[in-house]
């Protein structure tokens, strides 16, 4: 008996049971894997740091949807910054919500599959995309809050979006490619 | 490797102050000081930050590896500002009127290429007191926002954002969230073990910048997939619990206090009359309406 997949546009925004614990599972990755990761240095390319755990909540936006996307950065950013001390940093948090929003708009051309690469280019175009639009909306906020000048403001987006940017999408194909074999070999791919 | 939460059990004011209460004032904080430059009401609100930050008696052993970080932080990016704007920083000030202290050859933007070139960097009284305003807006945020976490326990968090109107199911993804943090931090600190002990070496990683990159992922990828693939068992238990299905109820109580309503309420006021205040001074060029809209250059730096 063949099963027809619902694919609509409800099942993109969709928060179920399953929705909530990726959500919740997305944040504490994002958040536990920022702590340890963080501020890596590579010293033989200058001031670049190596931040991979960027690549969660654009996995998590692309496979799952913009709204597990959104909780993942967010919340998961927020638990990052509330271990570390530092409290809430609203627009921040936000950006970094944005950012997995925006990769998780793959979903209305992917329902969540990768095994193509065709699926593949159009998760990273889009997780491109959230990270200039999310970090950007997050860097240049602090020109309103934190009266930054707009080259001071660039200058965030440049050193957060281009060090981000180079990890993501690096990254964001070998998940999903193990992703693909795993679900496969649980039975579910 | 071990999850540590900031958060100290103590006996404050701070502590005893509902979770609400500190997210809405830091919230109610941040709005109201971005609405102004002026050198005076910025440090009416740096000294009611230090007041409140006083009243959480937390340590500087306790706090110091965060607020030498907050610190650094401040001073890099507004004197990094200040010089990728040319030292021209003030906003709605007369900048053909500044008193120039100094001119340091330096280097500026420019509209036609090259678009960098010779610049003077100025050093004028209004600029200096536009950094220092600066300066005592990101400080204050940062004594509002530092007791939030080192106050407030971790499992409160979910409880509090429900309370303020995030729904059932998100505000519960939050209190799950720290609940697989432990988890997560288990299975990456084994993932890190077992690919050491196959010649994994993350501080020796070989290549360029994407060879170093693509190199992360059997630190990375091994704790993701197996943490999804996990999942599932949670999906099914919350399934047959019938999750999501009602109105969801909560072990812990978040009960306001005649204090923190009163906290609530004056600092809401306090907003609505900085708002206020902030939309009338487009009226009134002069006088007190109009005092958010001027720097208030301090007497000891006026000419």
């Amino acid at each position: 008996m063949a099963v027809t997949e619902e694919r609509s546009a409800s099942k993109v925004w969709r928060v179920g049971v399953r929705q909530v614990v990726y959500m919740a599972l997305g944040a504490a990755l994002y958040a536990g894997l920022t702590l340890p990761t963080n501020l890596l240095p590579v010293p033989s390319a200058g001031n670049v740091s190596l931040r991979p755990a960027i690549v969660i909540p654009l996995f998590f936006g692309v496979v799952f949807g913009p709204v597990v996307g959104f909780f993942a950065g967010a919340i998961g950013n927020t638990i990052s910054d509330l271990i570390s001390g530092y409290g809430i940093v609203w627009f921040w948090e936000l950006g970094n919500g944005i950012l997995g929003l925006i990769a998780g708009l793959a979903f209305y051309w992917t329902w969540g599959y990768y095994r193509s690469t065709r699926n593949i280019v159009i998760a990273e175009i889009f997780s491109a995309v959230g990270i200039v639009v999310g970090l950007g909306i997050a860097a240049y906020s602090d020109i309103w809050v934190y009266k930054l000048s707009v080259a001071g403001a660039t200058s965030e987006l440049v050193a957060a979006g281009g060090t981000d940017l180079v990890n993501g999408l690096i990254l964001l194909p070998i998940l999903l490619v193990v992703y693909n074999a795993a679900m496969r070999r649980v039975g579910r791919g | 490797m071990l999850i540590n939460f900031p958060y100290i059990s103590r006996d404050t004011p701070v502590h005893r102050l509902n979770p609400r209460t500190k997210v809405v004032l830091l919230l109610v904080f941040s709005l109201c000081i971005v609405q102004t430059s002026n050198f005076w009401v910025m440090l009416v609100g740096l000294l009611i930050a230090f007041f409140y930050y006083s009243q959480a008696h937390l340590k500087w052993s306790e706090t110091q590896r965060t607020w030498k970080f907050i610190l650094t932080f401040i001073t890099i990016v507004t004197v990094v500002n200040y010089f990728l704007s040319d030292g021209a920083v003030v906003q709605g000030v007369d900048l053909s009127h500044q008193h120039v202290l100094y001119n340091l050859p330096f280097l500026g933007f420019r509209r036609q290429f090259p678009y960098i070139g010779p610049a003077p960097l100025i050093f004028s009284i209004e600029s200096i007191t536009f950094m220092l305003t600066q300066a005592m807006r990101f400080l204050s945020i940062a004594l509002f926002a530092v007791p939030v976490s080192y106050t407030t326990p971790p499992d409160q968090f979910g409880v509090t954002f429900r309370s303020l109107g995030l729904p059932d199911k998100f505000s519960y993804a939050i209190d799950l969230s720290f609940r697989f943090l432990p988890t997560i931090m288990r299975d990456f600190s084994t993932t890190l073990d077992a690919q050491r002990a196959r010649g994994f070496e993350i501080d020796k990683l070989r290549g360029g910048i994407f060879a170093k990159i693509a190199r992360l992922a059997p630190m990375i990828v091994p704790v993701v997939i197996g943490s999804i693939v996990g999942a599932e068992d949670i999906i099914s238990a919350m399934e047959l619990r019938c999750f999501g299905v009602g109105k969801r109820t909560w072990i812990t109580e978040l009960h306001a206090r005649p204090i923190d309503r009163v906290i609530i309420t004056l600092s809401i006021a306090g907003f609505f009359a900085i708002t206020l205040l902030n939309i009338l001074g487009n009226y009134y060029g002069s006088g007190f309406l109009h005092v958010l809209h001027v720097q208030g250059i301090p007497g000891f730096l006026a000419p």
